[in-house]
């Protein structure tokens, strides 16, 4: 009998199929390895499990009888731990006190709180688990992986028979994982069910028993994992061919350096990048999500200083101190998450777009309200935004056309770089065809597009050049023939050993 | 108890310990012939209570990552409904009875608004800040036959804790306190909750109930400070009394190292904050500063402290947001 079994559970959200019916089962003693892209359904599927999120129909079977888990709570009451990306800890109380939160606490014969027994206890769960942190120390002050270990071993303390790691290894260096492993194996002997998440497929291949590759939130395949290779997995993760046609009007060419990056660095975000964008060339920025992109997309833009390395903007060294400066010396940034960094959502569609450019317009701090009217209804009109007019509210738009909207905020300035981070993330297919048509015009007027994206036949169809980030650094800048789905992914989980695949400065 | 202190909290005790030593080194230097500083510490007592009493229970709340800015308010109508009670000639155990229980209850409305409605509880507390003003001049002015607006309380009868045992209520409820947060899980669970909601519900705690103690908590240390602020004065006035109060009891809990989102702090700072505030009052008067300008410098002081630990959590945060 297996101890997890799901019978046609689905997911969706606004009426987007998050998880489509998916069968799945577990046995107890078992590491079964989940992969997807990102936005396959992956965290649904975690959610739904672990009591976050309420399937909408199909039937989990836990320890043979049909389980309904209302909360997290109750999930883990029955036996099933998640470990998330982001640990729930609290980081100003002790280890101990992490440890046994919830649970009742030893007492004095007149009540108080025994500490020292408290800690003793926590210190025995913790050799339990073979680990060897002081049960009094900060929750806060322990390292990252320590962090993880605790959770780990908190989760374990409450007789856990399902442990869920998503991600577990995205902030830990190489020993630590080893080291994670080693308690995954313990526990794997122990007779505890493992669903391991994870975007590296090296991993994968050494931790799991059975790997399941889930796609655009369908479960493709399931097999033994020493039954496939790496290559195997990326294809299904993958699955679709580059069908869709990305505009390419653009000539070929190979202008001036625009922006040129040399072994530029901060302190836990990104290390060692040295790549230039060229005048009318497309640069794909590809990567697994926290690898560093979008913080040194802003980075370039000046929302952070530099701690390392130089960064030139047309030859002259670019130390931009805020964004006004980028503005001013013709370098835009269209952000990730357009409704928390792009636009106030209550303005209108005119007044988000003249944002941009009002203060070109300004005379002595007023704004003439003829020129600016002309310029907004020229900016809708160049890009199509389709709303009743200037003055509808920018929330009430489509996400397309707000998207829109943010581009032409800054195209007014006529810059000459432009940072798109996420330029199509929401937006439905028909406008995403437009913006990449906008972007595909914006480099064939000579100006350089650095654009970041996750979506993997966007970033490759749009490219000249496609450079994926792993850990904060660039591992790969592929070109031509080898810009392909598997070797981005590939290149994105550190395994990429293909032609180019050292970062050149060009 | 001192090891479960971060190493930032142990810190701001030694510093405030310090300056505390500094301004009572001024204070003695400034004394005039004929004042003697047994004195001062003497009238310390009383004067401090109310502050030192309601900012344990507001550390307590803002350990919880909620804050309870109505507190002046909230003692405004306890002194208005004993006052009235002595009016009509209920005895001084009744009045100090009723004093506390008022406060105690409004504190527990304010924690079941903010777990009811789910709105944040410097909002709920904001529109109680103005509210229960309004209530207390409503009850006054109903009860009162020819209110004028202030309602005296002649009888030295009834000023005991005020002006007589202040001082010894504080230092058997300090020592209560002090040793209850050394050896209670409450005062943890509090933490636990301003530090990671997340956290407390995954371990099956209930968000609700936590939030809900440490309003308990406050509204019985903010009884007494209400009792002993209210038995101070020969008239109460419901429109004027206590007024800047909450931001005296806050400046103190900020003061003495509890971080104003929750999850950090600890009882003993924000003593040693209240006597701070109170000492830099005092030397100001014995330095013969002019008395506008002392409310000046004391606010100064009191947004300075705050403005300053908000400044800088608020730029870790934003390193967060942005990373």
């Amino acid at each position: 009998m297996p101890l997890l079994k799901l019978e046609a559970v689905e997911k969706s959200f606004a009426g987007v199929r998050a998880l489509r019916p998916i069968q799945l089962e577990l046995a107890a003693g078992e590491v079964l390895g989940l992969i997807g892209e990102n936005g396959a359904g992956k965290s649904t599927l975690i959610k739904v499990l672990s009591g976050v999120l309420a399937p909408d129909a199909g039937v989990i079977t836990w320890e043979g009888r049909p389980a309904r888990f209302q909360t997290p709570h109750e999930a883990l009451a029955a036996g099933i731990a998640t470990i998330h990306q982001e640990l729930a800890c609290c980081g100003s109380l002790s280890v101990a006190e992490n440890l046994l939160l919830g649970e009742p606490w030893p007492r004095r014969a007149w009540g108080g709180v025994a500490w020292g027994r408290l800690e003793a206890e926590a210190a025995r769960q913790l050799a339990h688990f073979g680990l060897d942190i002081a049960p009094s120390r900060f929750f806060h002050e322990l390292s990252a992986a320590q962090k993880q270990e605790v959770a780990i071993a908190r989760a374990l303390s409450r007789q856990a028979r399902l442990l869920i790691l998503d991600e577990p290894s995205a902030s830990l260096s190489e020993p630590e994982v080893r080291r994670l492993f080693e308690h995954l194996e313990r526990l794997r002997a122990a007779g505890v069910a493992i669903l391991y998440v994870s975007h590296r497929l090296d991993e994968i291949v050494k931790l799991t028993d059975r790997v399941a590759v889930l796609r655009d939130g369908e479960l493709v395949a399931v097999y033994p994992t020493r039954e496939a290779d790496v290559k195997r997995m990326v294809r299904d993760m993958v699955g679709r061919p580059l069908d869709q046609v990305y505009p390419h009007t653009r000539p070929a060419r190979a202008d001036s350096r625009s922006l040129e990056l040399e072994r530029v660095g901060r302190a836990g975000m990104f290390e060692e990048v040295s790549f230039a964008v060229h005048s009318g060339e497309i640069v794909g920025l590809a990567g697994l999500v926290g690898a560093g992109r979008s913080e040194l997309a802003r980075a370039i833009f000046g929302l952070y200083p530099v701690d390392r390395g130089q960064m030139r903007l047309f030859g002259r060294p670019w130390t931009p101190r805020d964004p006004r400066q980028a503005l001013n010396a013709g370098l835009v940034y269209v952000p990730e998450e357009r409704k928390r960094q792009g636009l106030v959502l209550e303005h209108s569609v005119g007044e988000s777009i003249s944002i941009g450019f009002s203060d070109l317009l300004a005379r002595w701090g007023l704004i003439p309200a003829g020129a600016e009217t002309a310029r907004v209804q020229r900016a809708l009109e160049t890009f199509a935004i389709r709303a009743t007019g200037p003055d509808q509210t920018v929330g009430t738009l489509s996400g397309g056309n707000q998207q829109k909207a943010l581009l032409a905020r800054w195209l007014d300035r006529e810059p000459r770089v432009i940072v798109l981070d996420e330029p199509t993330r929401g937006v439905d297919v028909g406008a995403k065809a437009e913006i990449h048509a906008l972007i595909d015009r914006l480099a064939g007027q000579g100006k350089a597009v650095l654009m970041v994206s996750s979506e993997l036949p966007e970033v490759l169809g749009m490219s000249d050049r496609v450079l994926v980030m792993r850990g904060g650094s660039v591992s790969a800048e592929l070109r031509g023939p080898a810009m392909t789905q598997e070797n981005v992914i590939l290149a994105a989980s550190g395994l990429y050993t293909g032609e180019g695949g050292s970062p050149s400065s060009c | 108890m001192l090891t479960r202190l971060s190493p930032y909290l142990r810190q701001r005790l030694a510093f405030l310990v310090a300056g505390n030593v500094v301004l009572l080194v001024a204070i003695a230097l400034l004394l005039k012939q004929g004042a003697s500083f047994s004195d001062v510490l003497e009238r310390c007592g009383p004067d401090v209570a109310p502050t030192v009493l309601a900012g344990l229970g507001m550390t307590g709340v803002i350990f919880t990552g909620a804050i309870d800015i109505s507190i002046a308010s909230i003692i405004v109508v306890a002194g208005t409904v004993f006052g009235i009670l002595v009016q009509r000639g209920g005895s001084p155990a009744a009045c100090y009875a009723a004093c506390v229980l008022v406060t105690w209850l409004l504190s527990m409305v304010n924690g079941w608004l903010v777990r009811g409605l789910r709105v944040p509880a410097i909002i709920i507390t904001l529109a109680g800040l103005t509210f229960y003003r309004g209530l207390a001049l409503v009850i006054a002015d109903m009860a009162i036959p020819s209110f004028t607006g202030n309602i005296s309380v002649p009888d030295e009868a009834f000023h005991g804790p005020g002006k007589v045992y202040g001082g010894w209520i504080l230092v058997a409820v300090l020592a209560g306190a002090l040793a209850w947060e050394a050896f209670a899980r409450v005062p943890r669970r509090w933490l636990a909750l301003g530090s990671s909601e997340e956290a407390c519900r995954l371990a099956g705690l209930n968000p609700g109930r936590i939030l809900q103690s440490a309003f308990c908590a406050s509204g019985l240390f903010l009884g007494l400070a209400g009792l002993i602020f209210v038995t101070r004065v020969q008239a109460i006035e419901p429109a004027r009394m206590a007024l800047g109060f909450e931001l005296q009891v806050i400046g103190a809990v900020v003061l003495g190292g509890t971080n104003i989102f929750g999850g950090e702090g600890c009882f003993a700072g924000t003593v040693l904050g209240a006597l701070f505030l109170y000492f830099t009052a005092q030397v100001l008067v014995y330095a013969g500063v002019n008395p506008y300008f002392q409310e000046a410098v004391t606010g100064a002081l009191i947004i300075g402290v705050i403005g300053l630990d908000c400044a800088l959590h608020r730029r870790r945060k934003l390193l967060e947001e942005l990373a």
